[in-house]
């Protein structure tokens, strides 16, 4: 689990670049407009906005270091003890505690000006501050330097150590430098390591894998170990030396019989006695090396440290307290015997006899297949001759399913003979009864006449209505009597209605009418320029003189209004004016002069 | 092959007319012509629609209850195929089918007799109260009735010689 984060470890930036991206951040993601004249909360928010935003971008970046970093204790203690090999422990725990210190800090910082930009009463006053705590956060960053860098290399060198998973199978092999390790793992695993004549080629660890009964094998390969005590072990021997300490693996432990490596084998026991502490409870080997040069068989040993280490796994594990949990929970289940019935598994008779026929492969029946395959063109599929009906000679009738709109399997019944016979019984009750007899008496003439009475009543009230309907007289309308009614319509319309209008001479609306017609209207005559108009009709008092008489002495003064009126009514005619009052404008906005240049003059025309 | 219903009129959707819709409950609806889908879409009640079969089912216009309907009616219990079953149910619904329009075309019947009633009655009304508009009151009798007698004669020359040629 740790190994796998060592890769997801964020990328710390320089301090200088830290300062940069929140900043410019900071720039880029809260509003940038703000004016002298806004409401004073605005400013104060605007401020408070940017420094909160700043800070929280610190906080949130040096957190994510500072979880991204594994803890020392939280790890395996393999690891535990190589990143203290190789880091220093202590100086990777003070990195760490500084960069938490800084951002404590830094929301001190935030949370103190931004307690004072509530009291700033001006634009300025509020930029100042915000420009203050901008500042000391930044600072605070710069102090940061020497950690951030550190870090850097940490998370670089962290990210390229080997995966070796320290719960796994592994294979251990140590020994002095350049006994062979490395060429072994080469052999053995795709692992592709530097393998040179000089010490101390191999100067961290490395990891290889190969399969060994269908199991996945890690081998460790680790840099040479030179015998003096422990103190005076340099970094990369100790590398060796925690590995051998917290894995729990098989160790080989090479040797050179050849003396290849520049030690006795005298020199290489000595330090096999030295270490021999560190191989307690892992199944050992030792491996004679470099025996084409010398000769002692070496190939079996491979195969019996595996199988020694899986041995010594499950041992370990049936100890273990784990796999009693798991025996605890398993217990097998038998109904109990109630009495000496023997009670077989139920396998039902068709499946009996489909499995005896599957092993005795009987003849089968004749499929469709098979008749269609013998009778070739003619083959005909006709599935009705497996129909199971109550006669056998039905089976190739054509059934009919609809009758007139209906379909015949909602009738099918069995019992339908019988309802119908009901039904039919019943009808003839019926008409016994008389139900259906119409009773629709043959009118009599008095019927009809009074039904052909109604009817022309009905038209003639409607002939009416129409009539009303089409005078189509808007406003106020005249009075019937004032209308002048004709002699012709007045008889045959009361003709109609059956009085006898013959012989209606002497009738008072007769006389009237003929007395009328004496009166007439006085004819126009054409008059004559010199004669004073004197003929006045009856109908005008004489005592009234005409409007164009009244106050004219003579002729000649006649003459003369006549031509003044004229010439008044001269000037109207040539406007087409219907007379003295006629205002009317036919045109309000004629175009010719509300359209184009003004160029000189007025808008009388244009 | 089978003759549905549809779901808005109750008019028979024949094979290969009209359409079918699915609801997620699973319930079909099939509907005889686009009318009646569209009318459904517009969820309006059938039984509020005047011109459906259901409406006048509902509202009493048409015959309900009786025997010669119970003939008719879906039976999930399937027969198994018997020659003369077939053939008397064939002869049987030939019946049933008179039965039945005997039936509904009395219950009709019966049903507008009260107009007809009505009818007559109105047309003596009209006759008591507008005789005026045809009729002076004080018209020669005889006059009268030779006039509107011509016209009458006419009108019942016409009315038979319509029944006659079938177009009453």
């Amino acid at each position: 689990m740790a190994l796998y984060n060592f890769k997801k470890i964020m990328v710390v930036p320089t301090s200088k670049e830290f300062i940069d991206i929140t900043l410019s951040k900071t720039q880029r993601k809260t509003p940038t407009v703000v004016h002298k004249h806004y409401q004073i909360h605005r400013i104060r928010h605007f401020y408070m906005r940017k420094v909160k935003f700043t800070q929280q971008n610190y906080h949130d970046r040096l957190s994510q270091i500072l979880t991204d970093f594994p803890k020392l204790d939280d790890i395996h203690p393999f690891y535990a003890d190589l990143m203290n090999v190789l880091y220093d422990k202590d100086h990777y725990k003070l990195a760490l505690g500084q960069i938490n210190i800084a951002k404590n800090l830094i929301d001190n910082v935030s949370k103190d000006y931004v307690r004072l930009m509530k009291y700033g009463d001006s634009l300025y006053r509020c930029k100042q501050l915000k420009r203050a705590a901008l500042g000391r956060m930044c600072t605070i960053m710069k102090r940061q330097k020497q950690s951030l860098e550190y870090l850097e290399q940490v998370r670089q060198h962290l990210s390229r150590l080997p995966t070796i998973d320290p719960n796994t199978r592994t294979l251990l092999l140590c020994g002095y430098p350049n006994v062979g390790k490395s060429s072994f793992i080469n052999k053995v695993t795709r692992a592709d390591v530097e393998v040179q004549p000089y010490a101390f080629t191999t100067k961290s660890l490395f990891v290889g894998h190969m399969d060994y009964k269908y199991l996945r094998w890690q081998v460790v390969d680790t840099p040479g170990i030179l015998d003096h005590p422990l103190e005076e072990r340099n970094t990369i021997e100790m590398q060796a030396i925690t590995a051998l300490a917290h894995l729990r693996s098989a160790v080989l432990y090479v040797m050179d019989v050849s003396e290849q490596c520049g030690q006795t084998l005298e020199q290489q026991l000595e330090l096999f006695n030295n270490i021999r502490p560190l191989f307690a409870n892992k199944p050992l080997l030792i491996v004679a090396n470099k025996c084409d040069v010398k000769k002692i068989s070496e190939l079996t040993e491979e195969d019996q440290a595996c199988d020694k280490l899986l041995a010594h796994r499950v041992d370990g594990k049936m100890k273990g307290k784990k796999v009693h949990d798991v025996l605890n929970r398993l217990h097998l289940a038998v109904p109990a015997k109630r009495d000496e019935k023997a009670r077989p598994p139920f396998i039902p008779e068709g499946a009996r006899i489909g499995r005896k026929t599957m092993e005795v492969d009987a003849p089968k029946r004749k499929t469709e297949r098979d008749l269609e395959v013998e009778m070739g063109d003619d083959y005909i599929l006709d599935l009705q001759k497996y129909w199971d009906l109550m006669n056998q000679d039905e089976k190739y009738d054509v059934i009919p399913e609809i009758w007139e709109g209906h379909n015949i399997a909602d009738y099918i019944d069995p019992d339908i003979m019988k309802n119908l016979e009901d039904l039919e019984k019943e009808e003839e009750l019926k008409v016994k009864a008389g139900e259906y007899e119409t009773d629709e008496e043959s009118e009599d003439e008095e019927m009809q006449e009074i039904r052909q009475l109604a009817k022309q009543i009905r038209e003639k009230r409607k002939l009416k209505i129409v009539c009303s309907k089409d005078k189509d007289v808007h406003g106020p309308r005249l009075p019937r009597t004032v209308k002048k009614v004709e002699r012709k319509t007045l008889e045959k319309e009361m003709g109609d209605l059956g009085l006898d209008m013959t012989g209606k001479d002497d009738s008072h609306y007769a006389v009237n009418a003929r007395r009328s017609r004496s009166v007439g209207v006085a004819k126009k005559r054409k008059r004559e320029a010199s004669v004073v108009p004197t003929s006045r009709t009856r109908s005008q008092s004489a005592s009234r003189p005409p409007r164009d008489q009244s106050g004219v002495r003579d002729p000649k003064m006649a003459k003369q209004a006549k031509k003044l009126m004229k010439n008044q009514q001269k000037d109207m005619n040539r406007q087409g004016k219907k007379g003295e009052a006629d205002r009317h404008v036919f045109d309000l906005k004629p175009k010719h002069l509300f359209s184009g240049k003004r160029k000189s003059g007025t808008n009388d025309h244009r | 092959m089978r003759i549905e219903k549809c779901y808005f009129c109750s008019g028979p959707v024949y094979p290969g007319h009209g359409t079918m819709f699915v609801r997620n409950d699973c319930k079909t609806f099939r509907f005889c012509k686009s009318k009646c889908l569209k009318n459904f879409k517009k969820k309006r009640n059938p039984r509020k629609t005047r011109w459906t079969k259901a409406f006048r089912k509902a509202s009493g216009k048409e015959l309900t209850v009786d025997n010669c309907l119970e003939f008719e009616k879906r039976r999930n219990v399937a027969v198994k195929y018997q020659r003369e079953l077939w053939s008397k149910t064939v002869e049987a619904m030939r019946k049933v089918e008179g039965i039945k329009r005997k039936r509904q075309a009395q219950f009709i019947f019966n049903r507008l007799k009260k107009g007809k009633q009505l009818e007559k009655e109105e047309a003596i009304s009209e006759v008591k109260k507008n005789i005026h508009l045809i009729k002076a009151p004080h018209a020669k009798p005889r006059l009268w009735r030779r006039r509107w007698c011509r016209s009458y004669k006419m009108w019942k020359w016409v009315m038979i010689s319509k029944s006659l040629l079938g177009l009453c």
